[in-house]
């Protein structure tokens, strides 16, 4: 699942994970006519319209084996929230079989494949945003980490407040952009203290608020998805 | 509707209160410490997250059960010879508390810390009818002084500097003093102790109701819940109908982990169990003891969607967690209850429509839900009061439009990958060097402080042919 | 006014629309508390030594001041130091049969201002005149009923000569115990308070129960931490080895 965000802005993740999964002997397919998993509308409280994506995307993955997204978000939208969408029962059994084989990008490495030990694409220092629902809403903080603590090339420093909102929350972001924007400022403040040359998330909808306060103030620091820091794999 | 909504936007109130210098640096220092607290008390009490999971049972169990259960406490109340009254609404349990001032001849009333007195602004009424109304929480009493309302569940003056209250006692107290919080807590103190021994009336709320026994729970840390409830010759409890539990068995689970949920402390310096009024050969304590219990938007969500707010303690652990709290501060929010679950209890109280904003002032973080004792789920309910708003159509059209727009779009992916391309053609000349770094109309709102990501030159979808292809030799 | 029948039917209404969010139930209570805590108290008289230790740990974590002394005899004594340490003269304390050793006249031999409550009801004028020598007074003596370990929580139950002024407007508080008072936990606490509810109340029983964890204290000015903002600025607790003999409550 590429996701909305993943597809449009951040193609370039996709394809780092098409490859990365590639190079440990995954097949990978993409099933055409994705959109978005509905997590937006959700959140907002059209949950009519949500759940209408929501049968769409089910039946759109039905024959996949797994399936890895690249967002925390939109995987704890498909596992957490899509069965309580269905009104019909086979919409909600076919629901719940998508969501016990829907992974998160990170726990797919660490959880199902086993594979923790990777080349740094990147030099130098590397710290790691939780991003909530990955955090919270999945209860995954330790495969990210080992992941990059594993990381040959790249120096890992815990990032204090990691477990803190980056102040994305999605129409938030632009509903009271000036509270979004001073939480974000206390997110990069702490980022730029731990002298990390890249934040790390594995969710786009909190890179693209890091990299738009990053990139706005004129910061060496890189906000990167995971998928860009794993090189080959060891 | 309990309350009035407020005169500004919440918008430009979030905005005044991210420009005040001085409230940012305290609700930093204040919720980051209330946060560390909070941590360090839970690390060291592994039974904890068993015994906050019981918590959430036993509250769940009391709601199940609460007719039977507040019939109970009612009939010991009554039979330790207290009073029960029912006040439906706030305009009721205001009347309720006049009439007891009127009847015993109150002219002063000691408080001790009540949101529920809070809620049904009681204060105001008791001053309209020659009762005065003495805050007797430090941090109350100062907010009363300064006329304003309390910014946080426990720590109402959290956002007052020592040099503002040692202002604010100069002019309204006739007193020089220094800005030193030992100094100030001395008059206070003194100030204050006069009061205690003079009232007529003492007005407190209720944390806990034990059913079994007819008892009512005060968790305090001044020693004014005491003087309150032993000095004077009335005491009236104004309680919530939800915090009612059913033994004292329950109680000492609950006791264990509220205040280390608010304040990090194992127990709260005091905690007062009043057994109605005072018997034969005490020394203290009230002549009458009133109980008014209050529904004010309560009872209605037992069968609501707002169901599990009931469980909550009033512990404000939700409040130092919120990432928009710790930005804004409680007086930004509008209404009596500030913090993620004010949001909800001003659904409760005022309706939906009150909320059509502030349901919106969260980042669905899920923080809050991590950090409450009872495990409430209040991003859930959230989402079920933007559901309210968005669905039942009480949002703004502008909004509807570009929602139902939107989820149009995600069902037709011919369409989306349309509006794709019309999108990176829209966008050219808004991109330099390779970011968006000012957009028009309300996407302004991200670009003002953000720089924004184009459209990429080919999706990924638009990938998918050649990384198919590469993936097969 | 709404009646308890229109409020409880109200209620009644809205809990059949709905099952609830999951089963639940509330504790599960002891069938015959007093018995339980008798038998809980025997098994603690084993520990008492570790649980007292416990209790000082935690007892001065939140600012309070153990003492101890070999036997009742030696108590007053130990006020009277406190007392003398910090230049406090007025001494309100509990009816000696309530603290299990008489304080009042041995405080007053030496030198302080020392009066006990009345053990019995008195009138109008007398209660308005103790609470005024109450409220003057620095220093206020006090028994236990339950020493919580867990917590460093002393619990006071109120009642005829066991005045709650006493532990609340003196600057000081002093709170005289034995083993016979120390509990673990909160657990326990709850099972006592099971106990003490159990069946009719015992004669001179109050309305009033005080958990009573540290002195009083303030952070609302800027989160400084101020203690004695309107209860006591310090309390003391002296431990008595061999015992106090203490009758009703």
């Amino acid at each position: 699942m590429v996701t909305c965000l993943g597809d449009m802005f951040y193609p370039e993740v996709g394809e780092k994970i098409v490859r990365l999964l590639r190079a440990l002997s995954v097949v990978v397919e993409f099933p055409a006519g994705q959109t978005c998993c509905g997590l937006p509308l959700f959140n907002s409280g059209y949950h009519t319209d949500a759940a209408a994506v929501a049968r769409r995307t089910v039946a759109l993955f039905k024959d996949a084996e797994a399936v890895v997204v690249p967002s925390g978000s939109c995987a704890w939208m498909v596992k957490h929230e899509y069965p309580g969408l269905m009104t019909d029962p086979h919409d909600r059994a076919a629901a719940e079989r998508l969501a016990g084989r829907t992974h998160e990008l990170s726990q797919f490495l660490v959880k199902k494949l086993g594979r923790r030990r990777f080349r740094s694409a990147v030099a130098g220092r590397v710290t790691y945003h939780d991003s909530c629902h990955l955090l919270r809403g999945l209860h995954e903080s330790e495969s990210p980490r080992t992941l990059l603590r594993g990381l040959a090339g790249a120096e890992f420093v815990e990032l204090p407040g990691g477990d803190e909102c980056c102040g994305f929350g999605g129409s938030f972001s632009v509903r009271l952009p000036e509270v979004s924007t001073a939480i974000l400022d206390k997110k990069l403040a702490n980022v730029e203290a731990t002298g990390a040359d890249c934040v790390v998330a594995c969710d786009a909808g909190c890179l693209m608020q890091m990299r738009g306060g990053l990139s706005r103030r004129g910061s060496r620091v890189r906000a990167l998805h995971l998928a860009e820091v794993l090189g080959e794999p060891q | 509707m309990s309350e009035a909504p407020p005169a500004t936007p919440l918008r430009e109130r979030a905005g005044r209160a991210l420009k005040d210098t001085f409230l940012q640096e305290a609700l930093t220092i204040a919720t980051t410490k209330f946060i560390d607290l909070r941590r360090e008390a839970f690390d060291e009490f592994p039974e904890g997250e068993a015994l906050r999971d019981r918590a959430r049972a036993i509250k769940e169990a009391t709601l199940q059960g609460l007719d039977h259960y507040l019939g109970l406490l009612i009939d010991n109340v009554e039979r330790r010879g207290g009073h029960v009254h029912y006040a439906t609404t706030a305009e009721e349990a205001r009347q309720i508390v006049l009439d007891i001032a009127r009847s015993t001849d109150a002219r002063m009333a000691v408080k001790s810390k009540s949101m529920a007195t809070e809620e049904i602004h009681l204060n105001s009424a008791l001053e309209a009818a020659g009762v005065t109304p003495v805050e007797t929480d430090l941090g109350e009493y100062i907010i009363q002084l300064a006329h304003e309302r309390p910014s946080h569940i426990i720590a109402p003056a959290i956002h007052k500097t020592k040099g503002q209250v040692a202002e604010l006692f100069a002019r309204e107290l006739k007193r020089e003093t220094v800005p030193d919080p030992e100094v100030l807590t001395r008059i206070a103190r003194a100030e204050l102790r006069e009061k205690f021994l003079q009232a007529d009336i003492g007005i407190s709320g209720a944390n806990f109701g034990v059913a079994e026994t007819g008892t009512i729970v005060l968790v305090t840390n001044e020693g004014n819940g005491r003087m309150v409830t032993s000095l004077p010759r009335v005491h009236v409890a104004v309680m919530g109908v939800e915090k009612v539990i059913p033994s004292m068995t329950d109680l000492a689970v609950f006791l264990a982990i509220l205040a280390k949920s608010a304040t990090g402390q194992k127990l709260s310096v005091y905690t007062s169990l009043v057994n109605g009024p005072r018997r034969g050969g005490e020394l203290e304590g009230p002549e009458e003891f009133h109980l008014v219990l209050l529904d004010n938007g309560r009872i209605r969500q037992i069968a609501g969607p707002l169901r599990e707010a009931l469980y909550c303690l009033r512990c404000g652990a939700c409040l130092n967690v919120c990432p928009v709290y710790r930005q804004i501060g409680g007086h930004a929010y509008g209404y009596t209850y500030p913090g993620p679950i004010g949001i909800l209890l001003t659904a409760m109280l005022n309706g939906p429509e009150s909320v059509k904003d502030l349901a919106h002032a969260s980042s669905l973080c899920g923080a809050c839900a991590d950090a409450c004792p009872v495990r409430i789920d209040i991003p859930k309910m959230l989402i079920e009061l933007r559901r309210d708003v968005g669905e039942r159509r009480i949002a703004p059209w502008p909004e509807r439009v570009v929602f139902g727009g939107f989820g149009r779009l995600l069902q037709r992916p011919a369409l989306y990958r349309l509006a794709a391309r019309t999108g990176r053609v829209l966008q050219r000349p808004f991109v330099s060097r390779g970011a968006i770094r000012r957009l028009p109309l309300f996407f302004g709102d991200w670009t003002r402080t953000r720089d924004l990501p184009p459209i990429a030159a080919r999706t990924f979808q638009e990938r998918w042919a050649d990384l198919e292809r590469e993936g097969h030799r | 006014m709404t009646t308890r029948a229109e409020f409880l039917g109200r209620i009644r209404t809205q809990m059949g629309r709905t099952p609830g969010l999951f089963p639940a139930e509330p504790s599960a209570r002891p069938a015959r508390p007093r018995e339980r805590l008798e038998v809980l108290r025997r098994e603690l008289s084993e520990r008492w030594r570790e649980n007292l230790e416990r209790f000082r740990h935690e007892f001065e974590r939140v600012g309070g001041v153990l003492h101890r002394v070999t036997d009742a005899a030696e108590a007053p004594g130990a006020i009277a130091r406190i007392a003398a340490e910090r230049g406090l003269h007025r001494v309100v304390a509990w009816h000696g049969d309530a603290l299990g050793l008489d304080v009042a006249a041995p405080l007053t031999a030496r030198g302080l201002e020392a009066t006990a409550a009345p053990a019995v009801e008195v009138p109008v004028a007398e209660r308005e005149r103790r609470r005024a020598l109450a409220a003057a007074a620095d220093l206020g003596v006090t028994g236990v009923d339950l020493a919580i370990a867990e917590t460093g929580t002393l619990v006071v139950i109120s009642g005829a000569g066991r005045p709650r002024s006493a532990s609340l407007l003196p600057a000081c508080h002093v709170a005289v115990f034995d083993r016979d008072a120390l509990v673990e936990s909160l657990l326990h606490a709850g099972l006592a308070l099971e106990a003490w509810h159990e069946g009719t109340p015992p004669e001179g029983r109050g309305a009033s129960i005080n958990f009573i964890t540290g002195p009083s204290r303030t952070a609302d000015i800027e989160l400084t931490l101020t203690r004695g903002v309107h209860g006591p600025k310090e309390v003391h607790a002296v431990f008595v080895e061999r015992g106090l003999v203490r009758r009703h409550g």
